[in-house]
């Protein structure tokens, strides 16, 4: 009894803070304008040479970002060889 | 017209995941995940974003179902073949 | 994993190759239209899976070297970062090839147009890289949870059987 009194109390506390910050989401389909979004779209395909706007944030401007993605898929495939190594079953 | 797409893809993804969570058979929620990951990646492209559409086709819809079937597999062989039924 | 059916087979036989041009398309255009290397690898990868799910891993692991796909990774990832580190004279990842002309550099038109394949400098080489990368890691986590699988399934004594067999 006690524990669905819990239960019912913390469902009410997350489903309040969950609809009081979606009531004050910001508004689906109004992007606010950065200045930055105007640089790129404006000057990206003349200093890159190149038509995706979207590749050319992602690989040139924002590279560091991919790198960092890179790794981190580096670092799985190294931790599910480790996992998976020849001889494992032995020990 | 485009409203009412989004709203049954929506609802469609709604049924899908829970779905997923409902059934007691993990092959069966696996499917479902995957017709999950499909809907959503239709979403995306209706939201006009290509890019996030194949990276969600290709990695929800094709690979992580695939790495789950491998490690239901590698379970049904640890464990006694004991095979779920549906609910 | 037992192999699938005959009929499972034969449509696999037919799609894998749609499934690989599509991930070589999508990598290789990754500068003009939608998707690029991480999309394009997955796609590929999505093959690997697609092979081994219908052939079974027994079949499919007795002529695929894991040793190559551990290459083509470290390959990729230090492309990678090299075309990183060789824009360094002005900053970190800055694309030192675009419009300078050659294999890479050609200046593609202002305003709206259908793009130029060898244009965009380092990006291109980058999709490449990353694509290299992304196919080769998702395939050898595939490659050695099959593996893993043969490793618990041999421990029961039980060899692959197909269903038409």
């Amino acid at each position: 009894m006690k524990r669905q009194v819990l239960f019912v109390v913390a469902v009410l506390v997350v489903a309040g803070v969950f609809l009081g910050a979606l009531a004050r989401i910001h508004p689906f389909g109004d992007t606010t304008r950065a200045p930055m979004d105007d640089y790129y779209l404006e000057n990206a395909q003349r200093e890159r040479s190149v038509n995706n706007v979207v590749t050319s944030i992602v690989f040139d401007y924002r590279g560091f970002d991919t790198l960092g993605e890179a790794a981190v898929l580096f670092t799985a495939v190294c931790s599910v060889l480790a996992l998976f190594r020849e001889g494992s079953e032995k020990r | 017209m485009n409203g009412y797409a989004h709203m049954a893809v929506l609802a469609i993804i709604v049924i899908a995941a829970f779905y997923a969570v409902w059934f007691r058979d993990l092959l069966s929620s696996v499917i479902s995940l995957a017709v999950f990951s499909l809907l959503l990646a239709l979403e995306y492209f209706m939201l006009q974003a290509p890019d996030v559409a194949i990276a969600e086709a290709a990695i929800g819809a094709g690979l992580s179902t695939a790495i789950y079937i491998i490690a239901l597999r590698a379970c049904k062989a640890l464990k006694s073949p004991r095979g779920g039924e549906g609910r | 994993m037992n192999p699938l059916s005959v009929v499972v087979r034969t449509i696999c036989d037919i799609f894998a190759w749609f499934l690989g041009i599509f991930g070589a398309y999508v990598i290789i255009h990754g500068h003009i239209s939608p998707g690029g290397g991480f999309q394009g690898g997955a796609v590929v990868a999505t093959m690997a899976a697609l092979l081994l799910v219908a052939y079974g891993g027994k079949k499919v692991l007795s002529f695929v070297r894991p040793g190559i796909y551990t290459g083509m990774e470290a390959t990729g990832l230090l492309v990678f970062i090299t075309a990183g580190f060789l824009g360094i004279g002005t900053t970190f990842f800055y694309n030192f090839l675009a419009g300078q002309g050659g294999l890479f550099g050609s200046v593609v038109p202002l305003g709206p147009n259908s793009g130029i394949l060898n244009s965009a400098g380092t990006i291109s080489l980058m999709n490449m890289a990353v694509g290299l990368e992304v196919v080769s890691g998702l395939s050898l986590i595939l490659i050695y949870m099959f593996k893993g699988i043969r490793l618990f399934e041999g421990r029961e004594g039980r060899s692959e059987r197909g269903h038409d067999r």
